[in-house]
């Protein structure tokens, strides 16, 4: 076989030296790489935790959910209208949902008149249940949504997830990832007081 | 006051550095030599300064400092304000550039390397500490004063009040930051185009420390994840723990590409390259931790302005010496000894495995922030992603592992390869017969026998090298095999512990008594205690097996009065083979939910640590 119509194609000039060059840029090229990535993120003022949502300010889809503790108690989100909701999206398998849990026990003292929504995503009813009893249940409802169709419906990413509904539907906050104090108090506090 | 005095020892340390630079560059003075160590041993006075100014406020609970205010509380135990100071993004810091400054001065008490290359790593070491110090200064300064006059702080995030996450920190950041003075060596051996014996042995132990620490560091940070946070588990790929695993990897790579030109002075442009990338992930890792750019169960309070001073550090400082490594790159003059299968070609296949399994953490790590930059579209990766790529990676290394102590330096020829054999047939049927008794599972059985094959090869060598040289130099020759032992059990402990976990949950009573095979509980009592910054309490549970009272476990939680929160105290049950560890949950009619995981063989990761870090210390301290 003729390999010479290979060689005319990437030129005679690549010999092992030369490729070993090429190699040793490697490093700083991904370097420039990870840094412009990084750079454009930062610049763009992007917050981890604050998500690109469509549905912000926005009305809240329409859904219904099963209840995870009693199959027969299914509710639409349109029934629950005229209170503040805080939604919160959670699995037994995150490991960050079990980080904020506590904290909802503090929401919930500290703004009794707030509805408190668990949405048990993806998760199985049986690790869900012994997840709230280990850990307690400061939800006032807990819906299912183990095929994430709810999740679809309002975009959620990742585990966890917090949303903020006033008291006219409307979607007023989001939180991606785990709530902390400080988050709390900066951010959250606003819209539920 | 105190704080003042912090501000200016870190002020004054900066111009030390500046000075130390300044007289290298323009060596002005005849007695250059005793005032350029004179200056640098200054600089590790005032940062002492100001570290333990720092660690004074902490101690006498002074508000009037800012980072204390929002970090320390007057009612937390000695211990915590203690290490309260290192607990936070600025304290910690400062503890960073106390380390560099460590290193720098033990560094100039090494006597094996000659006066050039010796003062120009102290320079760039120097030069290092100036960007980070900066870096303080500018944007982290532990010492601003509290603008209201309050006499209570806010108090310390509870779940870091313990004693493990106490020493964790330093131990982990005299692995992490010291990198940098790999770095710092490498560069001054590129530069002076020197990269001989002394300046592979004097990088071996210092690297093997650095690593060592880091590989300490990282056990006590799982250790401590796996009693505090009542998860039942020990490595959560959390983005935390993924940076710190980064430097690691390329840390081992490099000790063991060490290795290899201690036997035949090659792969140097490989080692420098190592060096370099070890302190760059470090940088890296800083900077996505610090700049919040990641989400993470282990959060630091972030700053945008932050996040971009230390994204232009890592531009500066790792562009700089990827530069200088493709002009100064050493040419190799000698062929790599690479046979079909010896040591060499072993550890050098090993080298890339490591190298793969670092990139795809680090890919795994940036890939959100590189897809949200791209498409606008939020994604996150997570413990599923690491499992199905980088433990499959490991594979052919855990493999090479096994069969490496037959392998010989020179030729082809495996070492007394009929024993080796046997002994594989043996352990591979033990490995069955384990498979057999438990659960089938692939990973599993895999693990299984790679950690038997590891330690039985090892194990073997040992012995052949006992009857060829008796105990003379036991350890100079077998103290990579005993390191290798570590890692053989580590990795049963490893998947036992991962695949065979059982978790079960139950509903308990005050003197009820719950049976699951042949071990029962019973819940004996219920404990209140209070302590000065918590209350306390605490389920005591009596473990039976076949009746027989085996211990008893204190399960319980804490409420912690100044920050509000609870946290888990898991109860765990040591054995040699298995841990019982029991979380207790809440109270419902009188009854307690508790979740008990049953983890088999836990203790041999940490055994396998334990003997890792001795036979590297003896590493370090042999001839």
């Amino acid at each position: 076989m003729d390999w010479s119509y290979y060689n005319d194609l990437f030129g005679n000039g690549w010999n092992i030296e030369k490729m070993k060059k090429l190699f040793l840029f490697t490093p700083l090229i991904l370097v420039i790489m990870i840094t412009v990535f990084c750079l454009v993120f930062l610049l763009q003022g992007k917050d981890p935790s604050k998500p690109p949502s469509a549905l912000l300010y926005k009305n809240l889809p329409e859904f219904n959910m099963i209840g995870l503790f009693d199959d027969s108690d299914v509710i639409s989100n349109k029934d629950l209208n005229g209170n503040i909701m805080l939604i919160n999206f959670f699995a037994s398998w995150c490991a960050p949902c079990k980080a904020e849990h506590p904290l909802f026990f503090e929401i919930k003292k500290n703004y009794p008149n707030i509805l408190l929504i668990g949405i048990n995503y993806k998760d199985k009813q049986e690790e869900a249940i012994n997840y709230l009893n280990t850990m307690g249940n400061p939800y006032d409802y807990v819906g299912v949504d183990n095929k994430g169709i709810i999740g679809l419906e309002l975009g959620v990413f990742g585990l966890p997830e917090t949303f903020i509904v006033n008291s006219k539907g409307i979607i007023m906050y989001k939180h991606l990832g785990p709530l902390t104090k400080k988050i709390i108090t900066n951010e959250v506090t606003p819209f539920i007081q | 006051m105190i704080s003042l005095i912090g501000f200016i020892g870190l002020i004054l340390s900066f111009v030390c550095n500046v000075i130390v630079i300044g007289l290298y560059y323009f060596k002005i003075n005849q007695r250059f030599n005793q005032i350029f160590y004179l200056v640098l041993y200054c600089s590790l006075f005032f940062i002492c300064l100001s570290f333990f100014a720092l660690m004074f406020a902490y101690i006498s609970s002074d508000f009037s400092n800012f980072n204390v205010f929002q970090n320390s509380h007057s009612s937390k135990p000695l211990l915590y304000k203690i290490t309260g100071t290192w607990g936070n993004h600025e304290g910690s810091m400062l503890l960073w550039l106390l380390i560099m400054s460590l290193y720098n001065v033990f560094f100039s008490f090494n006597t094996t390397l000659k006066e050039p290359m010796q003062k120009l790593t102290i320079v760039f070491q120097s030069f290092l500490y100036l960007c980070f110090s900066l870096f303080v200064i500018l944007t982290s300064n532990p010492f601003l004063v509290n603008s209201i006059d309050i006499n209570e702080g806010l108090g310390l995030n509870p779940i870091l009040q313990d004693p493990a996450l106490a020493i964790h920190p330093p131990i982990l950041y005299t692995g992490y930051v010291g990198f940098s003075l790999i770095l710092s060596l490498a560069l001054a051996g590129l530069i002076l185009n020197k990269l001989d014996n002394l300046w592979i042995h004097a990088l071996k132990r210092w690297a093997m420390f650095c690593w060592l620490m880091l590989t300490g560091g990282i056990a006590l940070g799982s250790y401590w994840a796996y009693y505090e946070l009542g998860w039942g588990g020990w490595w959560f790929w959390d983005p935390v723990e993924n940076i710190s695993l980064m430097p690691w990897i390329a840390g081992l790579a490099l000790v063991h590409s060490l290795m290899i030109t201690q036997q035949e002075q090659l792969l140097k442009r490989w080692i420098v390259f190592l060096s370099i990338l070890c302190f760059s992930l470090s940088i890296l890792g800083t900077f996505l931790v610090r700049s919040g750019i990641l989400t993470s169960v282990h959060s630091f309070a972030t700053d945008s302005s932050r996040g971009i001073f230390i994204l232009i550090l890592f531009l500066v400082i790792t562009g700089f010496s990827f530069i200088l490594f493709i002009l100064k790159s050493p040419q190799s003059n000698k062929q790599l000894n690479l046979l079909f299968i010896n040591k060499t070609s072993a550890l050098v296949i090993n080298n890339i495995v490591m190298l793969i399994a670092c990139i795809t953490v680090l890919l795994g790590t940036i890939y959100p922030i590189i897809v949200e930059v791209l498409t606008n579209q939020r994604i996150s990766v997570g413990a599923p992603y690491y499992n199905s790529t980088v433990l499959p990676i490991l594979l052919p290394g855990f493999l090479i592992m096994s069969i490496a102590p037959v392998l010989s330096w020179q030729s082809n020829k495996l070492v007394k390869v009929k024993n080796y054999i046997y002994i594989l047939i043996v352990t591979s049927i033990l490995a069955v017969l384990i498979t057999y008794l438990t659960k089938f599972n692939i990973w599993g059985f895999i693990g299984t026998i790679l950690g038997l094959w590891i330690i039985a090869a090892s194990l073997l060598s040992i012995v052949h090298n006992y009857l060829k040289y008796k105990l003379k130099k036991f350890f100079i020759y077998n103290n990579a095999l005993i390191a290798h032992i570590g890692v053989g059990i580590m990795i049963m402990g490893i998947t036992f512990s991962s695949i065979f976990q059982i978790q079960n949950n139950f509903t308990i009573q005050t003197n009820e008594t719950i049976n699951s095979g042949q071990y029962s509980l019973q819940l004996n009592n219920l404990q209140i205690t209070e302590k000065n910054n918590f209350q306390e309490l605490l389920g005591i549970f009596l473990l039976y097996k076949k009746n027989e009272l085996l211990t008893t476990i204190k399960s319980g939680k804490r409420y912690y009065y100044v920050s509000k929160m609870i946290t888990t105290e898991a109860g765990i049950y040591h054995d040699w083979f298995q841990d019982f560890y029991l979380v207790l949950g809440d109270e419902k009619n009188n009854k307690w939910s508790i979740t008990i995981y049953h983890n088999p063989l836990v203790s041999f990761i940490w055994i396998g640590v334990i003997i890792m870090i001795f036979s590297g210390m003896v590493g370090i301290l042999k001839k």
